[in-house]
């Protein structure tokens, strides 16, 4: 008898801890919320309210001044079959991403290895480096660049000094995209200080082991410091192929997307259909159709990094 | 370390694909922070004392530069002193956010009483529904019109409705270099051809002997040009009904062909150079490597302001056999939107800048030259310099105008951008005038359907 309720109280007493410590979780739980919920509440607001609004707008004609009216799929089907100035923004686009995110990585990894060298002062530099990114958008940089780039701009008296012709760098056609290329390759900071800390992790005894083996300097990089690289290689290309795909602000800045469309990238075009036209649901519909484009290329990014991307701790895949 | 990175790069991603539609996505978040303020003035208004008029509150939109700016509220202070029981609160910017703003207010019922309206988008706000009609305010005599004549005021009419006052009336003219007319002996006077003007050009250049030198900046006004060009041919850009284009192809053929003889013989810098003044912000005209350029006859005071040169205005080339195609229009107007909660203290505030001697002594043409003729009578002695010439000038264009077409539909801001692209292919001589006119024509339609 004394040993049943022994046994009911010690039950009992079970029972009371459990739910205390249940109590507590959800407090801590709560806690845990409360402190997120600035965050929380933002981007419930702010991102996903606006991207379900986003979302239902693609599917109908809104121009701001009366209200939405349904049209079903008709957006995505004009967008896609019937509007050459989205086959022209999408082909601006992907020649941008595809040339001057790489073009971008390289010149990136190639100063994150000069500054890789521990010698004195290259902190300094790495901030130098640095600053671009930060003043790559701004207005002023946008005017250096027209008066640079310009008919009777610095470039052009290098070019004629050189004894060539010059060019109209901005005002041609021919030319004007690869001006705003360079001007996005030319902020390459974050990608390197990303492959500056990649490089650092890199364990010395490999390149020791590697110098004992007699290997040189280009066997090393080539078989040591890119297959190391590899993850942080990954990370930097998925970044920046999405950062490029968004590029809004240069071409806006500095051509308006013109001459004759030739930097007409794919946000500025949405931007002119929203706030210039006014129509938002068509708009709308092309921010999905370019959701759907990043996700589709970020995920071939993915399935094939299983073949070239390499991590230490998974013994060599 | 992979795993974690793994999953921190996963969120990372996810946010900012967020974040990019969230971006791309309709603005309702950036909408005006002015709201509160109007909630608590319709408050006011509430509370009002019953000794004379209630307190109210009115909202005042507008556009410009900080000279515009400075002249306008010195003249909300002056209209404060005169209503006292109405105050003014001023919403300002330049062009360029003006109509994001005023289309997001739009989309939150939020527009300010009194809108600054442009030619180009009156008719899509009138069609939405956005705009007051103003005619029991004019019959009442809140906004008196008495000395304004009809011309001023033909566009802001539909049908029975008056939907807009004009702020100050303008042309569209030509802006020449006097000094340079003397020093080579050219008589620019109405009544020249466009073969004239071509001629002219290259006389000039010739005896420049420059090769930065053109004669004429198109300054990217062309469409604007052809709107006058289509009417001397006794055509419309838009048809009445406004659902379709009102001109015949071969017109605009002949357009385009004397546009891209001008560029390619020299007569007109190319689109590059063109541009290239314009996003720096300054004019051929007023550096002196153009003789002539397009302008809206209120932009003289401008750019006689930026230059030594002494500038003069012309009309635009008449066109043999042809009709006048000038007319007479507001540079600019102001609307009652619908969403005023205190119409009359908003309709006073419109007569004041219409009316108002003392007014308009501020303002001084800034907007074009006043539409009531007490208010130029007032002002005429007092003007001079380039101000003087866009008075003078709206009196010699009265002589080479016919009405005014109705306003443009709903949608011209997308035909004018087709415009423009096509006419850029054309001086890039990529397109032949033949097909450049096609493509307008199909890419108009299509928006305007």
């Amino acid at each position: 008898m004394a040993k049943l309720e022994e046994v009911d109280s010690s039950t009992n007493l079970q029972a009371i801890h459990d739910r205390n410590l249940k109590k507590k979780r959800m407090k801590e739980n709560l806690t845990g919320y409360a402190i997120i919920s600035p965050w929380l509440i933002g981007f419930l607001a702010l991102v996903i309210g606006p991207m379900i609004a986003s979302f239902y707008l693609s599917f109908t004609n809104y121009n701001l001044l009366s209200s939405a009216q349904w049209t079903g799929i008709d957006n995505y089907v004009n967008i896609l079959t019937n509007d050459g100035r989205f086959r022209q923004a999408l082909t601006v686009t992907l020649i941008f991403v595809f040339v001057s995110t790489p073009l971008k990585l390289l010149f990136a990894l190639f100063l994150a290895m000069l500054f890789n060298t521990g010698r004195k002062g290259t902190s300094v530099f790495t901030t130098i480096y640095y600053i671009p990114s930060i003043i790559g958008g701004s207005v002023a940089i946008a005017v250096v660049w027209r008066i640079l780039f310009g008919r009777n701009g610095a470039v052009n008296e290098f070019v004629q000094a050189l004894g060539f012709s010059g060019v109209n760098w901005i005002g041609n056609p021919d030319t004007a995209l690869s001006v705003l290329i360079l001007l996005v390759v030319w902020q390459f900071g974050s990608p390197m200080i990303i492959f500056l800390a990649g490089l650092r992790q890199i364990p010395q005894e490999l390149y020791e082991a590697a110098a004992v083996d007699g290997a040189s300097a280009f066997t090393k990089f080539m078989k040591i410091t890119i297959p190391l690289l590899t993850p942080v290689i990954f990370f930097n290309l998925v970044m920046q192929t999405i950062g490029a795909f968004m590029t809004f602000t240069q071409a806006y800045l500095i051509t308006g997307g013109g001459p004759m469309d030739s930097t007409l990238f794919y946000a500025l075009y949405l931007y002119e259909v929203a706030f210039e036209y006014l129509r938002m649901g068509y708009a709308s519909a092309m921010a999905w159709i370019l959701l759907v484009l990043i996700a589709g290329i970020t995920l071939v990014f993915f399935l094939s990094s299983k073949y070239w991307v390499y991590y230490e701790s998974e013994g060599g895949r | 370390m992979n795993i974690k990175f793994g999953k921190w790069f996963l969120v990372t991603m996810l946010v900012f694909i967020f974040a990019l539609v969230g971006c791309s996505n309709n603005s309702d978040e950036t909408s005006s922070p002015t709201e509160n303020d109007e909630n608590d003035s319709t408050e006011e208004t509430g509370t009002g004392t019953d000794a004379g008029p209630e307190d109210v509150t009115i909202r005042v939109a507008w556009w410009g530069g900080q000279e515009r700016h400075d002249r306008t509220l010195e003249v909300i202070e002056l209209f404060e002193a005169e209503y006292p029981h109405i105050t003014v609160e001023p919403e300002y910017t330049g062009w360029d956010g003006y109509w994001e703003r005023l289309s997001t207010q739009a989309a939150g019922s939020n527009l300010p009483d009194v809108i600054n309206m442009d030619n180009s988008r009156l008719n899509e706000y009138y069609a939405n529904n956005l705009l007051v009609d103003l005619t029991p305010f004019i019959e009442e005599g809140l906004i008196n019109l008495d000395d304004v004549d009809d011309v001023y005021q033909d566009i802001n009419v539909f049908g029975d409705e008056v939907i807009a006052i004009s702020l100050g009336a303008n042309a569209l003219g030509i802006s020449f270099n006097r000094d340079m007319a003397e020093e080579y002996g050219i008589t620019f006077e109405p009544g020249y051809t466009y073969e004239d003007l071509y001629d002219m050009m290259l006389e000039i250049k010739e005896a420049k002997g420059d090769e930065e030198f053109f004669g004429f900046d198109l300054a990217n006004a062309e469409y604007e040009m052809f709107f006058t060009y289509a009417r001397q041919h006794g055509q419309s850009v838009y048809n009445a009904e406004g659902n379709g284009l009102g001109f015949e192809e071969q017109t605009l053929v002949d357009f385009f062909t004397w546009v891209q003889t001008m560029v390619k013989d020299g007569a007109a810098p190319s689109h590059d150079i063109t541009m290239e003044y314009i996003d720096g912000g300054n004019s051929m005209l007023q550096e002196g490597s153009a003789f002539a350029q397009m302008a809206a006859s209120n932009q003289i005071i401008g750019h006689a302001a930026g230059t030594d040169y002494e500038l003069g205005l012309n009309i635009l080339p008449t066109l043999e056999g042809g009709e006048h195609g000038n007319w007479i229009r507001p540079s600019m107007s102001f609307s009652i939107s619908s969403h005023a909660q205190e119409k009359e203290a908003a309709a006073l505030f419109i007569d004041f800048f219409t009316n108002s001697l003392e007014a308009n002594e501020i303002l001084m043409a800034d907007r074009g030259v006043p539409v009531s003729q007490a208010v130029r009578d007032h002002l005429a002695p007092l003007v001079d310099g380039p101000v003087l010439e866009t008075f003078e000038f709206l009196e010699l264009v009265a002589e080479y105008s016919r009405e005014a077409d109705p306003l443009s539909p709903p949608g011209e801001t997308e035909v004018r951008g087709s415009f423009l692209r096509v006419v850029e292919m054309l001086k890039y001589d990529r397109l032949t005038p033949e097909e450049a006119a096609q493509q307008f024509i199909q890419e108009a339609s299509a928006v305007l359907n």
